[in-house]
């Protein structure tokens, strides 16, 4: 019978505890109305301690390097951020062999037939678009699982990539008056950076006043209901596909910039990691929630801790062990976060 | 009930446009033929009811008008023009024809405003201004919620009947011509759908035609101006307003004289297969500052749990079956011991099962039939380690013949099956684990009137067997029929207990709402 006076009054709890306990409920209201929350404080702090161990962080180098060794991965992983918001396991692996078969289109077909001017943006971008694209009526035509469908296309490109550039030594350079360098170096008094990551955000900005942006999160929340309600399901995800041939465009610009070069053998390089700074930015996988500032945050957190543990002369084998531990960290606490929200 | 319509001979009346006529309609899904031949005709300014049994083929029907399915064969006229291409929902709201679907369908993690205007626009162009999406929003939320809703807050953080006025409201801001409601009633409280079947009114009045799809009695009586009732496939019927009775539309429906109404046992006999105390709450609080309850379930005993949505039904379940943090104790009562109910595993090794609302929660849509049943309780289908299949293929024969579930092969996929079969096996499921106590949390929404039959049927016997059955419906002749004692819930409290001899309708509602029974 003992166990029945158990509904007593709770006895008061310590002001301190409820006091963290407060905290601790804010920052989940944090997580959940901005997702990027917790990848933005990463880059913060990353940030602050790199700059508070460069010998000199004010110079114009200082940021003009960042930005520019960030650019491509970042890039990546906004150039998969779409496809993943779209939902329905929607996941793009061949963005980065796509950056390297861009790269190397521009690199061995366009610059030698003096199409490596300015025209070459709205080819290069161009192509991109339509590959994402042929990628999404892949999806949606064939109804080939996402992540089945865009490997396919991965191990093809990568294939592509090896053939069309065999030698890298023989005409697999660009020469270093192209215009491009600007990219990876200044633009009048602007880091070159700031164009290529800026470009995938002013293009995700504008989506927002279309329509569109939020009929993509509520196909990715929910198609089932979308298709219900008249959205054209389809259209919609290989419009997202094709965003993300358009990022990965850019990317590829931002690549070529660094190094004038593109070396096939590294053209997966990019994959995974473009995939664990679109969940550490916050993007759900399962589709509807996140955006690519997100994702350029959680990109950044990756460099910048990648660099700083450079700078430290860290083992790098450990670098691997962070990253592992910093994206658990914030699928973790996405789970919590989605757990307090279904709880309120 | 009583209306001019049925008084007036039918020539006198002008008759108003049709809006919709379908003709020899069929629609198969690889072996099963949904819809085998149904005709349906829809009128400007009337409510015409589609009624039937589960897997008669009413949504099937309505999903055809909708656009969602592709029919095999019949022709769809709408305005008197032949439509040949309603090929998606868009096709067919742009066609006039807005569906509000079964299933409540939202964009969990978008806003309100953005779901009920969800499909609007066209992905580059804004049919429909921003401002203006606000405002109307507002209206139209507040006009059926009866209260304003936030529009910014994210739909999952709404409650199930929120969400369902969301669907609602959806498909009331693209002005149909052509309303239909497949079940769309049956998460809202009383007051909400009183609301929307004054809006349904209000905008038949001004031409629209309204499908309405309900397996309530009482909801086809109050708004049907015309009923369809569909069998099998097939459109059997179609009567007017005041020309039917609920006995007529039980037979016309299961094709048989078989009425829903059982004869109720008598307090005597209740009273006699009443045993020792199963289950008992002690100072149970459902939440913080609320009154606490005392409550003892019997074995042998029928309890049900009811009251308004939301005011703690559920949560009283879940304490029950020691799931959710309660304050409070929930203590087993076994062979003259008390064990103490702290999670849902001990719960279950108590001999308390819980069947849950959502079938697809219970239910592993990939698996045959066979295996959703045997699921819990493989250990009795093994020998020596090996899972023996025909083992469990008898124990399920067991409950196929007791239960009368239907199914072509147990081997098939537990998703052939009609919603009503579903649940049987779901409850059968549990039933194989022999439990003393049985929690149900509405288990017959949603089912026909065949099943429903069924499953009280069984679960008299239960009770009869020395099992204590505890169970939530929203149904209120559920409860007048079936149970020996209903508890209402009001505001997270035990409001009143209603034992055998004072339960009725009218006891129920007015202690849903909170009113003193002695005088109602």
């Amino acid at each position: 019978m003992s166990t029945g006076a158990v509904a007593t009054e709770s006895p008061a709890r310590p002001a301190s505890s409820a006091r963290a306990g407060y905290a601790v409920t804010l920052g989940l209201r944090l997580l959940n109305r901005y997702s990027f929350a917790f990848a933005l404080l990463l880059t913060v702090a990353l940030l602050a301690t790199t700059i508070v161990r460069d010998p000199d962080p004010w110079s114009n180098g200082f940021w003009v390097g960042l930005l520019q060794n960030m650019a491509p991965m970042a890039l990546a992983a906004m150039a998969s951020t779409p496809a993943i918001i779209s939902g329905g396991g929607g996941f793009d692996l061949s963005i980065s062999p796509l950056m390297y078969f861009l790269a190397e289109v521009f690199i061995v077909w366009l610059a030698p037939h003096s199409l490596g001017g300015f025209a070459s943006v709205p080819i290069v971008l161009g192509l991109g678009a339509a590959i994402g694209a042929f990628n999404g009526l892949l999806i949606i035509l064939l109804r080939v699982p996402p992540v089945v469908a865009t490997l396919a296309v991965f191990f093809v490109l990568i294939g592509v990539d090896l053939r069309m550039l065999a030698n890298p030594n023989e005409g697999g350079y660009l020469s270093p008056s192209n215009w491009v360098v600007h990219l990876a170096d200044k633009v009048g008094p602007i880091p070159g950076g700031v164009f290529t990551l800026g470009f995938p955000l002013l293009v995700w900005f504008l989506l927002g006043l279309l329509p569109y942006r939020r009929t993509l999160y509520a196909v990715g929340s929910n198609d089932a209901t979308a298709f219900a309600s008249g959205v054209n399901v389809a259209l919609v995800r290989v419009v997202a596909y094709s965003l993300g041939g358009l990022f990965a465009g850019v990317a590829s610009l931002a690549l070529v910039a660094i190094s004038l070069s593109a070396n096939p053998s590294l053209s997966q390089s990019y994959t995974l990691l473009a995939i664990a700074a679109v969940a550490l930015g916050g993007t759900s996988l399962w589709g509807g929630r996140g955006g690519l500032f997100g994702s350029l945050l959680g990109a950044a957190s990756i460099y910048l801790l990648g660099n700083l543990l450079l700078t430290l002369q860290v083992d790098p084998s450990y670098l691997q062990v962070m990253y592992g531990g910093m994206l658990l960290v914030a699928v973790v606490l996405g789970g919590v976060a989605a757990r307090a929200r279904q709880a309120e | 009930m009583t209306t001019t319509d049925a008084a007036v001979p039918a020539e006198a009346v002008e008759t108003p446009p049709v809006l919709v006529r379908m003709t020899a309609m069929a629609k198969a899904f690889g072996p099963t033929q949904a819809v085998r031949d149904a005709s349906f005709e829809l009128r400007s300014g009337e409510v015409h009811a589609l009624v039937g049994e589960n897997g008669s083929g009413k949504s099937t029907l309505v999903k055809l008008l909708s656009g969602v399915h592709a029919p095999d064969a019949g022709t769809i006229e709408l305005l008197g023009l032949e439509t040949p291409s309603l090929r998606t929902p868009r096709a067919a709201q742009d066609a006039g024809v807005v569906t509000v679907f079964q299933e409540v369908l939202v964009a969990e993690a978008r806003s309100v405003l953005d779901n009920v205007w969800l499909g609007v626009d066209t992905l580059v162009r804004q049919r429909v201004g921003r401002r203006e999406k606000r405002v109307r929003a507002r209206e139209a939320l507040a006009e059926l919620l009866g209260r304003p809703l936030d529009l910014d807050k994210a739909v999952e953080e709404l409650s199930l009947s929120e969400r369902q006025a969301c669907c609602i409201v959806r498909a009331l801001l693209r002005d149909p011509r052509i309303l239909i409601l497949d079940e769309a009633t049956s998460s809202l409280d009383v007051a909400t759908r009183d609301r929307l079947f004054g809006i349904v009114s209000r905008l038949t009045r001004s031409g629209v035609g309204a499908i309405f799809i309900t397996h309530r009695m009482d909801e086809i009586s109050e708004i049907g101006d015309r009923i369809t009732v569909m069998r099998s496939g097939e459109t059997v019927a179609t009567l007017a307003r005041g020309s039917w009775t609920p006995r007529e539309l039980v037979r016309l429906m299961t094709g048989s004289d078989q009425l829903t109404e059982r004869a109720r046992e008598d307090g005597g006999a209740v009273a006699e297969r009443r045993g020792d105390v199963a289950l008992s709450a002690r100072g149970l609080r459902l939440r913080a500052g609320r009154r606490p309850m005392d409550v003892e379930i019997h074995a042998g005993e029928l309890v049900g749990v009811a009251g308004l949505e939301g005011h703690g039904q559920d949560a009283f379940l879940d304490a029950l079956r020691g799931a959710g943090a309660v304050d409070g104790a929930i203590v087993r009562h076994v062979g003259g011991r008390d064990e103490p109910v702290g999670s849902p595993t001990r719960a279950a090794r108590l001999g308390v099962a819980y069947v849950p609302r959502e079938r697809r929660q219970t239910l592993f849509g990939w698996m045959s039939i066979r295996e959703n049943f045997g699921m819990p309780t493989l250990s009795a289908d093994s020998r020596r380690g090996w899972l023996r299949l025909r083992l469990t293929r008898r124990r399920l024969n067991e409950y196929v013949a007791r239960l009368g579930i239907v199914l072509g092969d147990p081997g098939d996929p537990i998703t052939t099956l009609s919603g009503g079969n579903q649940q049987k096996v779901a409850i059968s499921r549990w039933l194989a684990a022999d439990p003393r106590v049985l929690l149900l949390n509405d288990p017959t929404r949603g089912i026909d009137v065949g099943a429903k039959r069924d499953l009280y049927a069984l679960l008299t016997e239960l009770a009869q067997e020395g099992r204590a059955v505890v169970m939530l419906s929203s149904e209120l002749d559920e409860h007048v029929e079936l149970m020996d004692r209903v508890l209402v819930f009001r505001e997270h409290e035990l409001f009143r207990e209603l034992d055998h001899a004072s339960l009725s309708r009218e006891a129920l509602v007015s202690a849903f709402f909170g009113e003193d029974g002695e005088s109602g």
